[in-house]
């Protein structure tokens, strides 16, 4: 595959991840086909933010995982670009030579008190995915994992300590230093910033917005909150059963939604300003739109 | 009514909640007043660790121990039962069990939690009727489906049999909101009731919150996080911080012109106003 300069650091095309369940309950068919992600596509420009958003069963988390392998597509391809400007798909390659790969694309997770070993100390739980990859050990290991603490602002005696004896946010932290480690080109955020208070969840965004610019990250956001959305992504998509419906620039979706789906889904979001209303009509304007 | 409208429904005065733990004394609620005039929603609003919901538990004396409830009073005001102070009532009194799902209800923020899975859903409203009302089980069965139905549950004759695992989560906030209103309770504490939901289902729920309180003429608690909601449902707002109230008011004048250096804070956290500053 030929690549220019502008090429985009990641490349979505076509992918979809059915899954077959079973039905239950007498005269219902045997198995029903779930498209969890049907047909979504979209390139992501290195350094850029994009944000992934919709409801729950949306897609959006799988399309994430997919693109991470932490499940095999059903179809279409993830054509990632690596530092040394050769193309893979992520979609197809094996396990085998997927790990290499790894290190370049990270994940922050939601959940800052289930994603980290309690029986890990800080320290092996960041220094961790390099002694995986046999990157570091001994003194390196110790002197990167002391920096990138450092970094995310923790302190690097934090690392002998163990996650319980940190908050919510500091955890984030723990699992962003995580990511930060390898120097990836690209980090796919799952909802990051959910299960923090207002107050903390804008220190970490802040963090994640310095360590973009510092670093050239590029980061995919899944997020259902479209407030956090607004203020952190340069553009977003929006996904509702499986499928983008819409993707434009941040202050064209919130300004001018061309989708009926992003309206009313703008219009659910109840604003902080007392002037202005949010809309308790929603069921009913769903209902309009699933009619056709 | 048997008390001059002027009195608030719910009025609590210097409300002292402390967990008593070998490391020492923890005042989650250090010395909260406030008081909910009737047909009225007040929000308690705050972060993790503020205290908003060791108040709302207060009110219903649903504090376990280590903690305990150390002083001040929660004066309710009610044109069924007359003027109780719940702090004051004994563990087992039968006032403090009428109090509890009759006069004042509650609806808790993980709808999945707040069901019994083991038992269906009409089963579960029926129950909080033939506790608080005197009906034959034919009566309450009768009433159980009339309230799914005011809660936007189609087919609420079919829904009477079935469990909570077989609904959504929007489905299942909607038989708690049942649950709490179908004994016309004087006082609706909501703990959280959508954080739980996605944002389409959360203005269903929300919007269904408002017209049930008119319907039923009952005072609203509602603890959130989310000024957004405080904005949208709350009459008046209180804004907590390490269990005190640091600032109350009407929510408009608290929104728009906060007086406190933490509520200032707060709202100059939020994601849509870091964007307007930005």
């Amino acid at each position: 595959m030929t690549e220019s300069p502008a090429a985009p650091l990641l490349a979505v095309r076509g992918l979809s991840k059915h899954f077959t369940v079973k039905n239950r309950g007498p005269g219902a068919a045997a198995t029903r086909l779930i498209r969890a992600v049907d047909d979504v596509s979209f390139d992501l420009a290195p350094g850029e933010t994009l944000g992934l958003v919709g409801e729950s069963g949306s897609g959006k988390t799988t399309t994430a995982r997919c693109i991470l392998r932490a499940l095999d597509p059903t179809g279409g391809s993830v054509l990632f670009q690596l530092p040394d400007g050769r193309t893979v798909d992520l979609a197809k390659l094996s396990d085998r030579a997927l790990k290499p790969v790894r290190p370049h694309v990270q994940m922050v997770f939601q959940d800052p008190f289930s994603s980290l070993n309690p029986r890990m100390t800080v320290g092996a739980i960041v220094g961790e995915p390099l002694v995986i990859h046999g990157l570091a050990r001994g003194a390196d290991l110790e002197a990167r994992v002391a920096e990138v603490l450092r970094r995310v602002g923790l302190k690097p005696e934090h690392r002998v300590r163990y996650p319980h004896a940190f908050s919510g946010g500091q955890r984030q932290r723990i699992g962003i230093a995580r990511a930060l480690i390898m120097r990836p080109s690209l980090i796919v955020c799952d909802e990051a910033t959910s299960a923090l208070d207002v107050s903390v969840q804008a220190q970490v965004l802040d963090l994640l917005k310095e360590l973009q610019a510092e670093y050239r990250l590029t980061y995919l956001f899944v997020a259902h909150n479209l407030d956090v959305v607004r203020n952190f992504c340069g553009r977003v998509a929006v996904m509702r059963r499986g499928r983008i419906v819409e993707l434009a620039p941040t202050a064209q979706i919130f300004a001018a939604p061309q989708h009926p789906y992003t309206r009313i889904l703008l219009s659910a979001v109840p604003s902080p300003d007392p002037d202005v209303p949010m809309n308790f009509q929603v069921a009913e304007e769903l209902a309009k739109l699933d009619a056709g | 009514m048997e008390h001059p409208a002027e009195l608030p429904l719910l009025e609590v005065q210097d409300l002292r909640t402390s967990f008593i733990t070998p490391d020492g004394v923890v005042p989650a609620v250090d010395g909260v007043t406030f008081s909910i005039a009737r047909g009225r929603t007040l929000a308690l609003v705050g972060e993790s660790g503020s205290g908003k919901s060791v108040t709302a538990y207060s009110m219903l004396r649903l504090i376990q121990p280590p903690g305990r409830i150390v002083g001040g009073k929660i004066l309710l005001r009610s044109a069924r039962a007359g003027e109780i102070d719940i702090a004051k009532l004994g563990e087992r009194s039968g006032t403090l069990y009428k109090v509890r799902g009759g006069l004042i209800s509650m609806i808790f923020q993980e709808p999945m939690t707040a069901l019994s899975p083991v038992h269906s859903v009409g089963h579960q409203i029926a129950e909080a009727i033939l506790l608080h009302q005197r009906t034959s089980k034919a009566e309450a069965r009768r009433l159980t489906i009339e309230m799914l139905a005011k809660v936007g549950i189609a087919q609420a004759e079919e829904r009477f049999d079935q469990y909570p695992h077989e609904l959504s989560g929007g489905m299942r906030q909607r038989v708690v909101i049942a649950m709490a209103l179908v004994c016309r309770p004087e006082l609706l504490i909501a703990d959280e009731p959508t954080t739980a939901l996605d944002v389409t289902i959360q203005a269903q729920i929300l919007g269904l919150i408002k017209t049930l309180q008119r319907e039923l003429g009952c005072s609203v608690l509602l603890i959130t996080h989310d000024f957004g909601v405080v904005a949208q449902v709350a009459d008046d707002v209180a804004v907590m911080y390490r269990g005190r109230i640091v600032e109350h008011g009407p929510v408009r004048a608290v929104l728009k012109n906060p007086q406190h250096a933490y509520t200032r804070a707060l709202l100059d956290a939020l994601p849509s106003r870091r964007a307007r500053v930005a």
